[in-house]
C-alpha cells in the first residue's frame, strides 16, 4: 500500500497536486454549505430560504464529500506517515475535526426540528468557528515548524 | 525592463521582507486558503444553480443575490492575502507558468461572470445560463488546480 502510493505519488506528472486540488475542492464543498447554512441558522445569511429546506438541501452535500477527504487526504498520509503522526497541528487538526462532524450530525437533525432555538444557534455558532479551525490547522501541518522551531 | 525592476522592488518594500521572513506568511497563506475555498464553494452554489442541479424551488436571481455578495466579501479577503504571499518573491511568481494559468483562468472567470450578468442574468435565456455556469464550474476548478500546483514548481 505505501509503496503503492509513493509510486504513484512520484511518477504519475502533476498526481500530487490534482489529488490536493480534490481535497480543496472538498473543503469548498463542506465550508461553503456549513458556513452559509451556520450563518442562516444564526439570521446573518439567505434570508429567503427556510432553514429546514437548506439544511435538507446542502447537508448531504458534506456527507458525501467527506469520504472524498479522507480518500484523497489519506494518499498523502500514507505516502509520508511519519510526517503526519509525529506532527502535533496533524493531531490538532484530527482533536477539531471529530467533534466538528459530530456537531454537524447534530446540527442536522436539531436545525430541521428547532430552526429557532437558542440552543440550535449556539451549535450553529461552535460549529461554524470548529470548521474555520479545521482549515486553518490542515494548512498549518505544513508550517509545524514555525510553531516548534527545530533544534 | 521597467517591469523586471517594479517585481524586484516589491520584494525588496519592508513589507515583502517583513511578511517573508516571519510567521505572516504561513498566517496569510492558510486564511488565504480558507477565503479562496469559501470563494470557490459559493461559486459553485450559484452555478449548480444556473444549470438547474440544485436549489430550483428559488429562482437563479434569489440564490444569486442572497449567495454571491459573500463570495465578494471572501474574495476581498483572498485576493489581499493573495497578493501579500506574492510580495516576497514577486519575480520568482510571475515566471511561475502555474501562476500565470492561475492569472490567465481568473481572468476567464471574470469574463465568464461578466457575460452571465450582464446577458443571462435575469433573462428567459437559460441556455446561456447553463452554460456560464457549466463554465464557471470548469474554470475555477482550473483556479484551484492552477494555484495548488504553483508551489510544486521550483
Amino acid at each position: 500500500m505505501h509503496d503503492t502510493v509513493v509510486y504513484l505519488l512520484s511518477n504519475v506528472p502533476g498526481l500530487p497536486p490534482i489529488v490536493q486540488t480534490f481535497h480543496l475542492l472538498g473543503i469548498a464543498v463542506i465550508m461553503s454549505s456549513v458556513v452559509l447554512l451556520d450563518l442562516r441558522i444564526l439570521g446573518l445569511a439567505l434570508p429567503s430560504q427556510e432553514v429546514q429546506e437548506l439544511t435538507r438541501r446542502v447537508m448531504p452535500w458534506v456527507w458525501w464529500t467527506l469520504p472524498v477527504m479522507l480518500l484523497s487526504g489519506s494518499m498523502f498520509v500514507i505516502a509520508r506517515p511519519q510526517r503526519y503522526f509525529t506532527n502535533p497541528i496533524f493531531g490538532l487538526k484530527f482533536a477539531l475535526l471529530v467533534p466538528a462532524i459530530a456537531l454537524a450530525a447534530v446540527l442536522h437533525l436539531v436545525s430541521v426540528r428547532k430552526p429557532d432555538a437558542v440552543s440550535t444557534k449556539v451549535i450553529a455558532a461552535v460549529s461554524l468557528l470548529l470548521w474555520v479551525c479545521v482549515v486553518l490547522a490542515g494548512r498549518w501541518i505544513a508550517y509545524v515548524d514555525y510553531l516548534f522551531p527545530e533544534e | 525592463m521597467v517591469l523586471e525592476e517594479f517585481w524586484s522592488w516589491i520584494e525588496a518594500t519592508p513589507l515583502a521582507a517583513h511578511i517573508g521572513e516571519s510567521a505572516w506568511f504561513p498566517f496569510l497563506e492558510s486564511v488565504h486558503v480558507l477565503s479562496a475555498m469559501f470563494v470557490v464553494g459559493t461559486v459553485l452554489m450559484a452555478d449548480l444553480r444556473l444549470l438547474g442541479w440544485a436549489g430550483r424551488r428559488y429562482p437563479v436571481t434569489v440564490i444569486t443575490s442572497e449567495v454571491v455578495p459573500w463570495t465578494w466579501g471572501a474574495f476581498v479577503i483572498a485576493t489581499v492575502t493573495g497578493v501579500g504571499l506574492i510580495m516576497p518573491r514577486a519575480s520568482w511568481y510571475v515566471a511561475n507558468p502555474a501562476f500565470l494559468a492561475k492569472v490567465v483562468l481568473l481572468v476567464l472567470a471574470a469574463v465568464n461572470m461578466l457575460v452571465l450578468h450582464f446577458f443571462a442574468l435575469g433573462t428567459e435565456r437559460v441556455r446561456l445560463q447553463m452554460t456560464t455556469g457549466a463554465c464557471s464550474l470548469i474554470v475555477w476548478a482550473g483556479v484551484v488546480l492552477a494555484g495548488r500546483w504553483i508551489g510544486h514548481l521550483s
